[in-house]
């Protein structure tokens, strides 16, 4: 054996090893994070490892996948009220008088002038307190609207919190290898593999669960509009619907205080309990700042009513019987789960703004075990078909086209493992144009080298020029593949960028087999010889 | 064995029947797609709501046609799924111009109430519910009393268990009654009695449900392009430098879109769905397509070193023969894996599948007939005189350049 051949048969050793390790590594890795995630004590089985080394997109492997939009406009409401709130204390606070507010937009408000209102006083305020907003006078009023940068910092920042808050939902459900990611300025990606739950996963993410503890003016009533009457004009009292339980037709109403009294933010831990008649409810616990106010609160009012409302509808309006104070209960006809996510929900902090589901999969797992199975047996029919054409045609040289064509297979899902790239269906697109391009590359060589033997040449010369020759079409048609993929890599999205990934892997270790690989064999079975009289090809 | 030996046809005399031929097939496509019946986008490209079930026993569609009707959801499209002795129903609503909508659950609901599933709201439905709510329900009432043992919480025990049933019903495709539960290994008899006295079999089981708003279906359409024609500039941009020849570029780039422009005309006329899957298709048959036509080339380009002063024609007739045998056997091998899929892969490689297969066809006969034909035409053209001359022929310094390709002028040696 020469000195060059056994190089190259290290070199294969080398790569091969390689990435047989990497895929078992990885594969392990995934494993036991897999039990991590699944509460599941010991260690992974080598059998396992070789099951998750290559991780399945969720079109094969069940899971849910969706895109949601941040209704930033809400996180913008929320500062304007805050701001005309801050505006209004301030001024009283600086003595300016000022005439009634009124919000024409809901990016805006503005402060009617009256002619006893000291305009540099409040413009001083304004610049002192509200430094983030920008006013127009006109029409005796100012009118006042959010600085260009600090509008979008706001909803920056609301979209940056939103996904916070998306993961720690996510990870207090338990779920393995969950994907949740910013994408573009207000969208967010939440991809759960093996999830097969959809409506319970999307009403958990959903769920603004914005918690909030108002003490009751008056209520409950069935006529919204009575009660809207006769509160209108004080804005220190807002109308709340409450929930609509089970079996119960009509809903009602309450007029509560506008300022509450505590929200989800002094909040320190909620979990489900149950009730006396194993009903479902969800305990809460309040910090120290929050446990402070909640007793003045309630010790103030002994007797009067406080509404727990939760995303603007009233769940229960118990009567406070003494002064409470660090832990409350809210009380409603729950289901288990109802009760354990909301517990969750509350725990995991509440969304900055609404969000709105732009694209929603979901793939069960018996689809997707199909899709596996039935693409599974398809592709080994398709392959097996391939070898023993490629022999039948080639003979021994077809034995070494197979034996190239299963390393290629075999490097290419290492490959996928060593970088964490996902398989998906698009990805099994690339790959079976992998395969066809490296069998086309074993029939290019192979063509060539019969070609050689037509015209005269030596076994030994057809199979170095056979190589040689057909090693620069197989560079062009690779390259001119694997720019194209390059391409749609970067430019692509999810499904298309899925399919380059795995295009380009797998012509990187097409180039590989294909040439170095079949002609090491080639090597090793006639290179020893002196003389060969005829090959088999 | 040998397909063919040393063969000499002469392919490119028939190059303006071919281009007649090819116009025509475009003509037929565009006709079918923007005439006759339109290109059926799916609703990743078209936004909407799709949604598979499968049914314990036979689905009756019309009942099911009533109950969406009555939801009042917009046009609605129900049909048969796969193999008719699965049961599988395809649901398919319009988009809603109200975005946000839980489209998904409010379908599924209509149709379980529709179908009177709901018997005690005490009970969980084991073949709707995922393994999350059944693990918590098993969680709750611990029929095997782990509660309190070391080694193990009763969270973990029973997600443990919940997957077990329902891998079990994957298996199974559903469950038909709940003595049913019998048959999944491993879980104890507690924990079956207990599924049993819980739980009721509801008439189906979700297998998919896709939901896309409008944004992203126009988002989607929009990108998918704007990549593919990234993408085929890249490749015209390394074939012509490759080459050294703008013709060669362009022949190969515009044999790639009449490709794809064909496929996709069959496609509409057979009625087929315009998705992703089939993207991914056309991706691959561009890939494909471009390997085919690249072959081709080198052997023209190498043809066109060797001293023999002949036509540019003759030269490409006689690269297309030598390459015959093997464009034949890559477009077979190829052929065999796509049948095999297209037979075996079930419904969602079917339509991949019979993308591809089409695609082989036109995208070998492409290489020939449009990538090489373009290369004759424009050279012929351009430089009628000097036939044999094409700039493409670095190993001739002497040769003196077609106007065409300026770049062969310049970098001439040094390359291999």
């Amino acid at each position: 054996m020469s000195k060059k051949l056994r190089w190259r048969i290290l070199l294969i050793a080398f790569v091969l090893v390689g990435i047989a390790t990497g895929y078992v590594a990885t594969g392990y890795a995934n494993a036991r994070r897999d039990r991590e995630a699944q509460g599941l004590a010991g260690r992974p089985t080598f059998e396992e490892a070789l099951r998750k080394g290559v991780k399945l997109g969720l079109d094969l492997r069940g899971g849910i996948h969706l895109v949601l939009q941040v209704n930033t406009a809400d996180a913008l409401k929320a500062e304007r009220d805050d701001a005309a709130e801050r505006l209004q204390s301030q001024a009283r606070a600086a003595g300016v008088t000022i005439g009634p507010m009124d919000l024409p937009t809901p990016q805006s408000f503005a402060v009617t002038v009256t002619p006893q209102t000291d305009e540099r006083r409040l413009d001083e305020t304004v610049k002192r307190y509200l430094p983030d907003w920008t006013y127009g006078t006109g029409g005796g009023k100012w009118t006042f609207a959010l600085a260009d940068a600090s509008r979008r910092q706001i909803a920056d920042n609301a979209v940056a919190q939103a996904v916070e808050t998306i993961r720690n939902r996510v990870d207090e459900f338990g779920v393995s290898e969950p994907l949740i990611a910013r994408q573009g300025t207000d969208r967010i990606l939440v991809q759960l593999p093996g999830i097969d739950d959809p409506k319970r996963v999307k009403d958990l993410i959903k769920n603004t669960a914005f918690l909030e503890l108002k003490l009751v003016v008056e209520g409950p009533s069935p006529d919204r509009a009575a009660l809207a009457a006769k509160h209108a004009g004080n804005p220190q009292v807002e109308i709340v619907e409450s929930k609509v339980e089970i079996g119960q037709r009509e809903s009602t109403w309450y007029a509560v205080q506008t300022a509450a009294a505590i929200t989800g933010r002094d909040l320190r831990n909620a979990r489900p309990t149950q009730g006396q008649f194993s009903n479902n409810h969800v305990s809460f616990f309040l910090n120290a700042g929050g446990a402070s106010k909640f007793s003045d609160v309630t010790g103030k009012n002994i007797g009067k009513q406080l509404a727990i409302i939760l995303d603007d509808r009233v769940q229960s309006a118990p009567t406070i019987e003494s002064k409470i104070e660090a832990e409350g209960q809210i009380t409603g006809s729950f289901t288990p789960e109802e009760a354990n996510d909301l517990a969750l929900v509350l725990r995991a902090g509440a969304l900055p703004a609404g969000l709105t589901y732009l694209e929603e999969r979901t793939v069960g797992p018996s689809l997707g075990l199909d899709s596996i199975r039935k693409g599974l047996t398809a592709s080994l029919v398709g392959a097996v078909l391939v070898f023993i054409a490629v022999v039948l045609y080639y003979r021994l040289a077809g034995l070494n086209a197979v034996l190239a064509l299963v390393l290629n297979a075999i490097m290419l899902l290492g490959a996928m493992a060593l970088f964490n790239a996902t398989l998906t269906l698009p990805g099994i697109a690339g790959f079976i144009l992998t395969i066809g391009m490296a069998v086309d590359s074993n029939v290019l060589i192979f063509e060539r080298i019969r070609e050689e033997l037509r015209s005269g040449r030596a076994p030994k010369t057809a199979i170095e020029n056979g190589f040689s020759k057909a090693f620069a079409t197989i560079i062009d048609t690779h390259l001119t593949v694997i720019i194209s993929a390059v391409f749609l890599f970067q430019f692509g999205t999810g499904p298309v960028k899925g399919f380059a990934v795995t295009l380009i892997l797998g012509l990187l270790i097409s180039v590989f087999t294909a040439v170095f690989v079949s002609h090491t064999i080639f090597e090793l079975a006639y290179g020893r010889r002196q003389h060969i009289d005829a090959l088999s090809i | 064995m040998e397909l063919f030996r040393v063969t000499n046809f002469d392919f490119l005399k028939y190059k303006w029947y071919a281009i007649a031929a090819s116009w025509l097939l475009i003509a037929v496509g565009a006709f079918a797609i923007f005439v006759q019946k339109g290109l059926k986008f799916g609703i990743d490209f078209a936004g909407g709501t799709q949604i598979a079930l499968r049914f314990a026993s036979t689905p009756d569609l019309d009942r099911l046609r009533d109950i969406l009707r009555a939801a009042n959801l917009g046009e609605t499209g129900i049909q048969r799924y796969e193999d008719p002795s699965k049961n599988q129903v395809l649901i398919r609503v319009q988009q809603q111009r109200l975005e946000g909508r839980d489209m998904t659950g409010e379908i599924l609901q209509r149709v379980r109430q529709g179908l009177g599933g709901v018997q005690d709201p005490a009970k969980i439905d084991i073949n709707t519910e995922g393994a999350e709510t059944l693990a918590a329900r098993l969680g709750a009432a611990d029929p095997e009393g782990v509660a309190g043992q070391p080694g193990t919480t009763p969270d973990a025990h029973y997600k443990a268990v919940a997957e077990k049933v329902i891998a079990r019903r994957s298996q199974a495709g559903i469950f038909r009654s709940v003595a049913d539960v019998d048959a999944v290994a491993d879980v104890s008899t507690a924990v079956k009695g207990w599924l049993k006295a819980n739980t009721f079999t509801g008439s189906f089981v979700l297998l998919s449900a896709e939901n896309v708003g409008p944004q992203v279906g126009a988002d989607l359409r929009k990108k998918a392009l704007l990549a593919v024609i990234w993408s085929i500039a890249g490749m015209l941009a390394y074939i012509a430098i490759r080459f050294r020849s703008l013709p060669f570029g362009i022949g190969a780039v515009v044999a790639l879109i009449h490709d794809t422009l064909i496929t996709v005309g069959i496609l509409a006329i057979l009625g087929r769905e315009f998705n992703l899957v089939v993207v991914a298709a056309l991706l691959t048959l561009v890939g494909y397509s471009v390997n085919d036509t690249v072959v081709v080339y080198d052997r023209v380009r190498e043809n066109q070193r060797s001293p023999k002063k002949e036509p540019l024609e003759a030269v490409i007739n006689r690269s297309i023969n030598q390459t015959l045998s093997r464009t034949v056997l890559t477009a077979g091998a190829t052929l065999l894996v796509c049948i095999a899929l297209y037979l075996l892969g079930g419904e969602v490689l079917n339509t991949f599948a019979l993308t591809l297969i089409i695609g082989i066809f036109i995208g070998t006969y492409s290489s020939i007939y449009v990538a090489a034909a373009i290369v004759v035409i424009w050279l012929s053209w351009t430089g009628r005189r000097k036939l044999a001359a094409v700039p493409v022929a670095p190993a001739r310094p002497a040769a003196p350049a077609a106007p065409a390709a300026p770049a062969g002028k310049k970098k001439k040696s040094g390359r291999r």
